[in-house]
């Protein structure tokens, strides 16, 4: 055969050979080794002990600062398997949740340690409990998945319904249903539904068939119940494909662009004009407000970024997940943080400050129960946040919406009235921050990190504008050409 | 004549043995007629399955009965009002207001929803585990038996009778916890616990004001009070017991009871406002 021919099957062969080999699932183990649980304790005590405890009771030292609170893992309650209610996960299950971790909790993935050793690590875990000895796992099966040209999002979205997801998960899926304020874990302690528009923070993984497996077995512990005796795998499949559906598409960046408008600023928080500003999404670390321990879990996860400016002021409009709205003492609120002239963005950080002679920072607070925000150059957040008078008004707007808070905030580039004030420069790039407090979980603040919001030169277009205009010149010429071609035809 | 005067004694001599082991095997209880017998279907096996926290239990073993009534002493606490704010559903079903179960004061100054069973005294025997099934109802967002008593292995129906979802949350910590949901109305499961248990509780995270506790025994020897605060421990053989009495919110007392054959003793618990 000729070369031609050779390359011709060869590169077919060669790519079926690669994309087969990627559909392996890598956590398939290939060789599990023998179980030596000496080894397994001592992986144990080196990466785990410290949130895990010493005996695995949940009792390290880190866990008071962490919710939810580590597993006790002597109890032998496990949230994420492929078992049915009740009964222990298998080994494949423990060694995923090992591996990936459980994302947007405090469990981390453990994926850099050598794989042989997570085994043994599984080995040692299932040795805490003697659930694993008394209650054989009852795997269950979800079935074949029915593929993308089956999926039908009307039926998942109606079996949404029948199924009573909405009760704790809320009708559009924001985690804000009726009974989410009230739901506890096993132990007693206050938790929360799933957002499921936040796909980055589902435990278990965030694909389809890993959300058809929470459906069908349940998360053990927690409110979440089993479905595997109240609906078909096939329902199942089509639920898990239409929640999927309802993830919202994040935008991790720290340098989000702000164009300069030449005419006036979005009235409104639809304003189409909001789409021609980038928006960030940043996510959000919780603090404890109060000494002591962390007594709630975060409620409040991500916030999204958007700003415009013109010549004299520049607007921000900040969006962001809230189970509850708290107009009432303690109230849901907001500070929106300039980074103060000449302060680089790691000399302080919000999870620290304030501490004793804490550096003053220019903060722009909104309170839902205050008509205005207020800016003040201050110390700690208690004056401006219970101060009503305390510094200058600031122009706001905010609505609340199906679990979620979208505010508007205006906050002129040159602030005359309030020395010491940020000065925000055309052109040039905003150190800004943001700390969030949710009036329904009091205990803690979410904080986030300093992001650099880039303030487009004003001479420039914004792109947006720059790819419509020619888009609209490509119509034209095409209109043109063809109104020519059909005249010519006729002559 | 040396054979005629054996019979008398062998007669005697059988019986003495059937005092003596009276109860010791199944079958030798059963021998007569048992209305516990699970074969044939009764009204009293009917009225156990629809309504049990007031039926008084038995296990056929014996005839000797304990019953009495947990008397509370103070006055009751105010009952609390549920709000049924999570799920209109719920409100809906009640004209009047609801209250929690968790300390219910009867008019006649006894105690609901306590559960009185055998702790001690029949080591040694066993019992028949009945197969008629025990119905657990979520009913207008309430568990309806609140408290009530189960054997060991004997089945559980769990049924949803509202249209709304509840999940069936019941955490044992000797037999197997399941968290099952129940959207629509007409769901049911079964369940059995393996082992015995004081008490077990079940939940709805959806409706966080319902519980039900189940108290699981491998002999049938438990009653719960009623509007009437009374319970009956009916069909025991003739023994020295120690009889407990646990509710959800003032606790267990225990107390030692000695009933002879055929006899019924009287044994009340007292509990105190706190």
């Amino acid at each position: 055969m000729t070369v031609v021919a050779h390359i011709r099957f060869a590169t077919p062969a060669l790519l079926v050979g690669i994309v087969s080999a990627g559909a392996f699932p890598c956590s398939v183990a290939a060789d599990k080794p023998t179980p030596d649980l000496s080894v397994g304790e001592a992986v144990y005590q080196q990466s785990c002990a410290r949130c895990h405890g010493i005996t695995g009771q949940g009792d390290g030292r880190d866990a008071k600062r962490l919710y939810p609170k580590p597993r006790d893992l002597t109890e032998g309650v496990y949230k994420f398997r492929s078992t049915a209610s009740g009964t222990p996960p298998t080994d494949e299950d423990l060694f995923r949740t090992v591996t990936k971790g459980l994302p947007g909790s405090g469990m981390p993935d453990w994926s850099h340690v050598d794989e042989a050793l997570r085994w043994q690590l599984v080995y040692y875990l299932k040795s805490l409990s003697s659930v694993f000895a008394d209650v054989p796992p009852e795997p269950l099966s979800l079935g074949p998945s029915p593929g993308q040209a089956r999926v039908d999002l009307d039926r998942g979205k109606q079996i949404y319904e029948t199924l009573g997801c909405a009760a704790c998960h809320g009708t559009h899926g924001a985690g804000d249903g009726l009974s989410a304020a009230t739901l506890v874990d096993n132990w007693g302690r206050s938790t929360r539904s799933a957002n499921l528009t936040q796909g980055w923070n589902y435990r278990g993984g965030s694909d389809p068939e890993l959300i058809a497996m929470r459906v069908l077995t349940g998360i053990d512990g927690s409110p979440m119940p089993s479905y595997a005796e109240a609906a078909s795998v096939e329902d199942i499949w089509q639920l898990a494909y239409y929640v999927h559906s309802l993830q919202q598409e994040p935008r991790w960046t720290m340098t989000p662009r702000v164009p300069y408008l030449t005419g006036s600023l979005p009235e409104t928080i639809d304003d189409p004009r909001w789409s021609l500003a980038e928006r960030a999404e940043i996510r959000m670390r919780n603090t404890i407000q109060r000494e002591g321990e962390a007594n709630g879990p975060s409620s409040v996860t991500t916030i999204s970024v958007q700003a415009v400016y013109h010549d004299e002021a520049i607007r921000f409009r900040l969006s962001w997940y809230d189970p509850s709205e708290d107009r009432d003492e303690p109230v849901d609120a907001l500070a929106l943080v300039l980074a103060p002239e000449g302060l680089t963005s790691d000399a302080t950080s919000l999870q620290v400050w304030p501490l004793r002679d804490a550096l003053a920072l220019d903060l722009c607070v909104w309170s839902a129960n205050r008509p205005e925000a207020r800016e003040a150059l201050v110390t700690s957040y208690e004056p401006i946040l219970q101060g009503a008078g305390l510094g200058i008004p600031v122009v706001s707007h905010a609505v609340y919406d199906t679990g979620q808070w979208t505010l508007l905030m205006t906050r002129p580039l040159r602030q005359e009235q309030l020395p010491g004030a940020t000065q925000i420069v055309p052109g040039r790039a905003l150190a800004l921050a943001v700390v969030i407090w949710d009036g329904g979980n009091p205990g803690q603040r979410a904080v986030s990190m300093w992001i650099d919001a880039m303030l487009q030169p004003p001479t420039e277009p914004s792109r947006a504008t720059g790819w419509s205009l020619k888009l609209v010149w490509l119509l034209a010429a095409v209109v043109l050409f063809v109104s020519l071609g059909v005249v010519l035809r006729r002559l | 004549m040396m054979f005629q005067s054996r019979i008398p004694l062998l007669g005697v001599v059988s019986l003495l043995i059937a005092i003596g082991c009276g109860g010791g095997k199944p079958s030798d209880a059963s021998a007569t007629t048992d209305p516990r017998d699970s074969s044939e279907p009764s009204t009293i096996q009917l009225a156990q399955a629809v309504d049990q926290a007031a039926q008084p239990s038995g296990g056929g073993a014996g005839s000797s009965t304990i019953h009495g009534q947990a008397l509370f002493q103070g006055s009751a606490p105010e009952p609390t009002r549920i709000k049924m704010d999570a799920d209109p559903q719920c409100a809906l079903q009640h004209k009047e207001a609801v209250h929690q179960q968790n300390v219910v004061v009867n008019p006649n100054g006894t105690l609901q929803h306590v559960f009185v069973y055998i702790k001690a005294g029949l080591e040694g025997r066993t019992f028949p585990t009945s197969t008629q099934p025990v119905s657990l109802d979520q009913h207008s967002c309430l568990y309806t038996p609140h408290v009530f008593g189960i054997q060991t292995n004997q089945p559980l129906e769990i049924i949803n009778s509202d249209s709304t979802l509840h999940n069936v949350n019941c955490k044992p910590t000797k037999s197997k916890p399941f968290n099952l949901a129940q959207p629509m109305k007409g769901m049911k499961t079964r369940k059995t616990f393996t082992a015995p248990e004081i008490m077990v509780k079940c939940a709805c995270n959806v409706h966080p004001w319902m519980a039900a506790y189940i108290g699981v025994l491998e002999h049938p020897y438990f009653s719960v009070t009623g509007e009437d605060g009374r319970f009956t421990l009916a069909g025991l053989p003739a023994g020295q017991y120690t009889v407990e009495a646990w509710h959800e919110t003032y606790g267990v007392q225990t107390q030692t009871v000695s009933v002879g054959e055929g006899a019924t003793q009287q044994c009340d618990f007292t509990y105190k406002a706190q």
